[in-house]
Parts: C-alpha cells; sequence; structure tokens
C-alpha cells in the first residue's frame, strides 16, 4: 500500500443529546442542514477539497443511516482503490467490547487502521461543526512550524469564552496553556477541535494515554494537557471564516438562517469549494400560482402553495395552501397542512404538521420549536 | 425474472425543426424540465421496468450524451453482468430514417448474440413520458403477438417489442425483405408477422419541433401532468449535480413555475421553467420561459415565451418577447443586449 502523506480520522460518533428528538434515530453528524446536506459533509467535502483522499470515519451511537449514507464514498469522491473513506465502529476484541469511551480511546481503538497506512500526519476532525477549511494550509503550517501537534482555533465573542476549550500561546502561536471553558479566559481564542499530529507523537501518547487508569481518554481533558505538560511543541493554528458547532436546536436554527444572509461567508454557491452531499434524485421544485417564495433556500422535490420566508427547505417538502412559514428550517419530506402558522421552528423530517396548526416562538426571542411527531401530539392533545 | 427485456433506444434521430437547440447535441441530448434531458424518460422507463440492459444508438453529436450517461451510475446500469451499452454509428454518410435501423443493429450483431435477454424492446429517445414496460411485455407474451406497437390515441410512438431471435431475423434479412427499420416491418400491409397494437394511455409527448419542445415543457406546470410523470415509485432519473438548493432573495417572486436547484432568485418568474444554476436579476421578468442551465439573465430585463439554451448570458435591460405559438430561441452560450454586439 502506498505510504500516507495525511490521513485524517473524522469523529462521527456524536449523540447529540441536546438536539432532542432530532437524533432519536440518527447520529448528530446525520442531522440534515441547509436544505440539502448533512452536517458531516462538511469536514467529508473539505478533506476532498483539500486534496485528502483516506479518510476514516468512527461511528458508535445511531450508526445506521449514517453508515448507508456514507456508503463507499462516492458522493465526496472518496470511492477509491488505495485508500478512501473507511467506517470504523466499535468492536469486540476477545472478551471484550471495545465500545469508545472518549475521543482518544476511538483513535486508539483504530490505530491498525493508521498504522496500515503509516502516515506521515494525522488530521482529527469531529463530525458536528459547519464550516469550510483548507486543510492542506492547516498542515503546511504545521510543517513549517515544526509543530508535534497543531490546533486549530477561531476568536469567538469573549462573553462566549466559557462554552470552548481555550488556547492561551505565545507571540509564535505556541501552545503554553489550554483551558477548557475558564470563567474567565485569558484570551479568545477556542479550540475547533481540529487537530493535526506527527503520527509519531500521536501514537506514542495514545498508548501512554490509554494505560493511564485515571484518564477520560479524551483529546481536550487528558492528551492535549499532557502534551503542553511535557513541552511538546503545540502550534495554534488561526482559522478565518466562518465555523460553526450545531450541537443545540438553537445553533441548528441560526446556522441555517445564516444561509439566508446574502453575505453569509459560508457560500454554499462556490464553485472552486463545493459541498458534496448525496443528491436525491426528485424533480424540480414546483411553486404553484398561489405560492410564494422569498428569502428562502428551496430544494429539489418541493411544492410550495403557500407563503415561504426567511426559510430552509429541504427536498421532498410540501406547504399546502394558505400556510404561512417565515423563519423556519422544513426538514426533508415533511408536510405543513394547509393554514398553519409556522414561525421560528425547525420541522423534524418526515413529519406532518396538520391543516391549522399555529406554532409562534414562546416569550423568549430566541425560543426555537423543534416540530416533532411528539409535539404535534402534544398540540392536539392540548 | 426470468421473462427479460433488453432495452434498445435509437438516438439517431435529427429533426430539422429542432436544430436551433441541437446545433451541439443530439435529439436525445436536449435539456428538458430544468434538469433532464430528453433521453432520460426512456432510460429511467427501461430501468423502472426492470430492465438491465440498455443499448443506446446514436449517430451524430453524441458527445454531450455520452458525457451525460457517463458510465450509466444514475441510472444504476453501471454493472458487470449487462448495463449501459454505448454503439455509436460507424457510417454517417448512410441516412437513417424511422426508428429501430436494421443496417445499424447489423454493426453491432455481436452485441445481440451475446445478450441473454429473449425480448427486445426498441425505441425512440425524444418521448416524454413514465411508462411501466412490464405489463407490455406481459400482454405481448399473452397475446401470441410477433411484434407490438405502442400507441398513443392511435398514433405510432415509435416503441415497438419484438422476441430477439426475431428482430436478429430481421437484421439478417433486411436486403432480401427490403426493411430497414421498424416502422417499414409494422406499415407493410403484406407483412406475414402478427402484429399488435399496444396503446398507452398516459401522458405522453414526442418532442420534434421547437413549438412542440415548449407546447411539452409548458405542460410539466400542469399539475395532472407532472403528477404523471414524475412518480415517487418510478422516478425519471438523470446525471445528478451538487448543486446547493435554489436562493430566493426578498425581493423574488415566483408563480407557476418549476425551478432546479443552484439557482439565484432576484426577479420575477411567471409560468417558466428555470434549470440548474440559472440567475435572474433584480427588476427582471421572465415570463412563459424555458432557461437552461447556468444561463444569466441580469436586471431589468423582460424575457417572454423565450427559450434560452444553456450558457447564455442576457445583459441588463434587454428585452425579448415573442409570440407563445413561435418562441424564440437564444442560442447556447451567447450574449444577449446592450453591448454585446447583436
Amino acid at each position: 500500500m502506498q505510504k500516507k502523506k495525511c490521513v485524517a480520522m473524522l469523529l462521527a460518533g456524536g449523540k447529540g443529546s441536546r438536539l432532542h428528538s432530532l437524533t432519536k434515530n440518527l447520529a448528530k453528524p446525520a442531522v440534515p442542514f441547509g436544505g440539502k446536506y448533512r452536517i458531516i459533509d462538511f469536514p467529508l467535502s473539505n478533506c476532498t477539497n483539500s486534496g485528502i483522499h483516506t479518510v476514516g470515519v468512527l461511528t458508535q451511537y445511531q450508526p445506521l443511516l449514517l453508515n448507508s449514507y456514507i456508503g463507499i464514498g462516492s458522493a465526496w469522491d472518496l470511492d477509491r482503490k488505495d485508500g478512501g473513506v473507511t467506517v470504523l465502529p466499535p468492536y469486540a476484541e476477545s472478551s471484550e467490547v471495545k465500545w469508545y469511551s472518549g475521543t482518544a480511546s476511538a483513535i486508539f481503538q483504530n490505530l491498525n487502521y493508521l498504522d496500515q497506512y503509516n502516515p506521515e500526519y494525522v488530521l482529527i476532525l469531529s463530525g458536528d461543526h459547519i464550516y469550510k477549511m483548507n486543510y492542506e494550509l492547516m498542515l503546511e503550517h504545521h510543517i513549517e512550524k515544526g509543530a508535534d501537534v497543531t490546533i486549530s482555533v477561531i476568536e469567538v465573542p469573549w462573553e462566549e469564552t466559557n462554552r470552548f476549550g481555550i488556547m492561551n500561546t505565545d507571540a509564535e502561536l505556541r501552545v503554553t496553556e489550554f483551558e477548557e471553558k475558564p470563567d474567565v479566559a485569558k484570551n479568545n481564542l477556542a479550540s475547533m477541535g481540529i487537530y493535526i499530529f506527527k503520527w509519531s507523537v500521536l501514537r506514542e501518547y495514545l498508548i501512554r494515554d490509554d494505560q493511564n487508569p485515571d484518564s477520560s481518554h479524551d483529546f481536550g481533558k487528558d492528551i492535549i494537557p499532557l502534551l503542553i505538560e511535557e513541552n511538546m511543541k503545540l502550534f495554534a493554528y488561526p482559522f478565518k471564516g466562518y465555523w460553526k458547532d450545531v450541537g443545540t436546536v438553537q445553533s441548528l436554527w441560526e446556522a441555517n438562517m445564516d444561509l439566508l444572509d446574502k453575505d453569509c461567508e459560508l457560500n454554499l454557491f462556490d464553485q472552486s469549494w463545493r459541498i458534496y452531499s448525496v443528491n436525491p434524485n426528485q424533480p424540480p421544485q414546483y411553486i404553484c400560482p398561489e405560492g410564494e417564495v422569498t428569502e428562502s433556500l428551496v430544494n429539489e422535490g418541493c411544492k410550495i402553495e403557500g407563503e415561504v420566508s426567511r426559510t430552509v427547505v429541504f427536498q421532498g417538502v410540501t406547504v399546502k395552501k394558505g400556510a404561512v412559514v417565515k423563519e423556519t428550517v422544513i426538514m426533508p419530506d415533511a408536510v405543513i397542512g394547509h393554514n398553519c402558522v409556522i414561525e421560528k421552528a425547525i420541522v423534524s423530517p418526515g413529519v406532518y404538521v396538520p391543516d391549522g396548526t399555529i406554532i409562534k416562538p414562546g416569550e423568549s426571542e430566541n425560543d426555537i420549536t423543534l416540530v416533532s411527531e411528539e409535539t404535534i401530539g402534544e398540540l392536539q392533545s392540548n | 425474472m426470468n421473462k427479460q427485456l433488453l432495452g434498445v433506444i435509437d438516438a439517431t434521430t435529427v429533426h430539422d425543426d429542432l436544430q436551433e437547440l441541437s446545433i451541439h447535441r443530439s435529439v436525445a441530448a436536449i435539456p428538458f424540465g430544468g434538469r433532464y434531458r430528453l433521453i432520460d424518460f426512456i432510460l429511467s422507463n427501461m430501468v423502472n421496468s426492470g430492465i438491465q440492459s440498455v443499448a443506446i444508438f446514436p449517430k451524430f453529436q453524441y458527445r454531450s450524451l455520452m458525457d451525460h450517461l457517463g458510465s450509466g451510475r444514475n441510472w444504476d446500469l453501471n454493472r458487470k453482468r449487462d448495463g449501459l451499452f454505448f454503439f455509436p454509428a460507424p457510417n454517417l454518410d448512410k441516412h437513417y430514417t424511422g426508428i429501430g435501423t436494421l443496417d445499424h443493429f447489423a454493426d453491432n450483431i455481436d452485441f445481440f448474440e451475446r445478450s441473454t435477454q429473449e425480448y427486445a424492446l426498441i425505441a425512440n429517445s425524444y418521448t416524454v413520458f413514465n411508462m411501466d414496460f412490464q405489463p407490455l411485455l406481459d400482454w405481448h407474451i399473452k397475446s401470441g403477438c410477433d411484434i407490438t406497437e405502442v400507441q398513443k390515441e392511435g398514433k405510432s410512438m415509435g416503441i415497438y417489442l419484438v422476441k430477439k431471435s426475431l428482430l436478429m431475423d430481421l437484421v439478417m434479412t433486411r436486403n432480401e425483405t427490403g426493411y430497414s427499420n421498424m416502422r417499414d416491418v409494422v406499415t407493410d400491409i403484406d407483412s406475414q408477422f402478427h402484429l399488435c397494437y399496444y396503446n398507452f394511455e398516459g401522458y405522453a409527448a414526442m418532442v420534434d419541433t421547437i413549438e412542440n419542445y415548449f407546447r411539452t415543457s409548458m405542460d410539466l406546470l400542469k399539475p395532472e401532468v407532472w403528477k404523471q410523470l414524475f412518480l415517487k415509485e418510478r422516478p425519471i432519473l438523470t446525471k445528478v449535480k451538487d448543486e446547493p438548493p435554489t436562493r430566493y432573495d426578498a425581493e423574488a417572486s415566483v408563480r407557476n413555475s418549476m425551478v432546479a436547484n443552484g439557482g439565484m432568485i432576484e426577479g420575477t418568474v411567471e409560468n417558466s421553467i428555470i434549470a440548474r444554476g440559472v440567475k435572474i436579476g433584480k427588476g427582471t421578468v421572465v415570463r412563459n420561459c424555458i432557461i437552461m442551465q447556468k444561463t444569466q439573465i441580469k436586471e431589468n430585463c423582460i424575457l417572454d415565451s423565450v427559450i434560452v439554451d444553456k450558457d447564455a448570458r442576457i445583459e441588463a435591460g434587454t428585452v425579448i418577447t415573442a409570440p407563445a405559438e413561435s418562441p424564440a430561441v437564444i442560442r447556447k452560450g451567447s450574449v444577449q443586449g446592450v453591448g454585446s454586439g447583436s
């Protein structure tokens, strides 16, 4: 097998419990986003566009849909004879079932996958962020700095620093301290959960970490602090551009709304950095004589008879006559019944919203309603 | 399935009246319905009817057709056994007429000899319809027919079902019989064969003039028509592209139109078919039009009853209108309007 320069490991096991019923039957990376994509399309497309054609996808929670979605990777041009995409689920070894207990344990349990490629570098990604990034530039930065580890960072608003892992660096961008969700942060450079490791270093630290009974086997909590403590060369790579963790209903809704902004940095129409996806084969969208669509994204196979504004509409959606939908995300194959009024909501895939349903935001400005089978049931019983 | 069908698509046809759209492409590859090509309908119908081996017989300008079909992956025809076959005519001087030219088949007789299917369905490449061929095959066998012609309201649809062994006999004896294509066989009043006619009840339109290309496209805006064409259980398959969803601007106004992905709509669109990746600028009105892939229409234009072919650019402030019964055609890749010099 040809020696690989860089192999990507994509952590896609996230349960995403803060997305509530959206992740009841599917892993967070498989959650639909942006009218036609799934979250995992972003890191996978970034890999292809960055020239990284060997990607291990580590799955764990509700993997069925994710596995069949990834398939042989052809949607992202990752169906390669040498390399390509490989789904890496947890497995049983002799009498022991090796469930992934943390991000580091997930990679550790797939050392044999990495060993077979024996790459120079390993890129570690998570499957729940929306962004476009050229990993090749980050790798160049890593090589230039002679780093053992490079961690991609982004400036976050100061008031949100307590939600992130914060990197403190010197003038050369060398990481001197890592603080997980600090109360009072010394700076606003947050880790994006994207790491490039020298493979030899990663291998050694993963083995040591596995033998440490006190470790929680997590990159942020265990591996990175230990590397800093032992004075290894860790560098920050400042990323400028759109990046969003879509782990909550609110942030998922916000990221979808961001796409409606014409000047959004996450330009889906950029031909030079396409986001690839499994394309549904559906007829073009049909806007009826009574339909009206403004400031929205609408995918194929939709039938719009009502009024839709500032809304992201996935494939196969029907909005019936008299319905008014505003600032909402309608996921695939959902049906909005006649004369419904829906504002600031995420409508789950395949949900049938009965005629005349009214869903409006509550007291709080940022109250986003997740419309699922359960919500509909509650509304009807009230 | 033991009663298997071999699909044979005749893509040699040239319609003079479609020339504006077929200068750079075969009729089979003319874009239709915002994201399809004409051949997608017959090809999808074959695949959806369980046909696993399809032979395409093209003649002129088939680069775009080959590019569209590729390995056949989008139709699930990239198979180790059977799949998609391409047999361009070796001789461009020979003039073919009708559907299913026996000379063209004779040049590729090995293919027919090797294929394992018992029956062959020979069809044209430019009919817009959604049809299941299995009931046709069952009926053909039950009725003991030699050749069945599919008809719509008594008119030939240019689709023939025949036992493959009989097709090969017709090919071998074409010089003695004088039959040069399937139509000759079926229209011979002294025919020794048991000829049958099968009536297709659903929507079907053969696209052979600019007028009926336009009319058939506009038919798609009638829900009773698209409900017959675009069925969940028998989808029309096509080459898929990675286009984002279409973006509608705050000032956009779109009514009674079909819009494919990747578009940016800022103006007004009515009774129109908008293909993938089309941009329609602010203040522009597009009415009763067919706008093909990646065409850009800048600000403050008025277009009525116009077919704009792929990759065209309509400069700001351009007005192009035509009577509905004879729509204007803007050629592929051309630039129209202010400063274009035309």
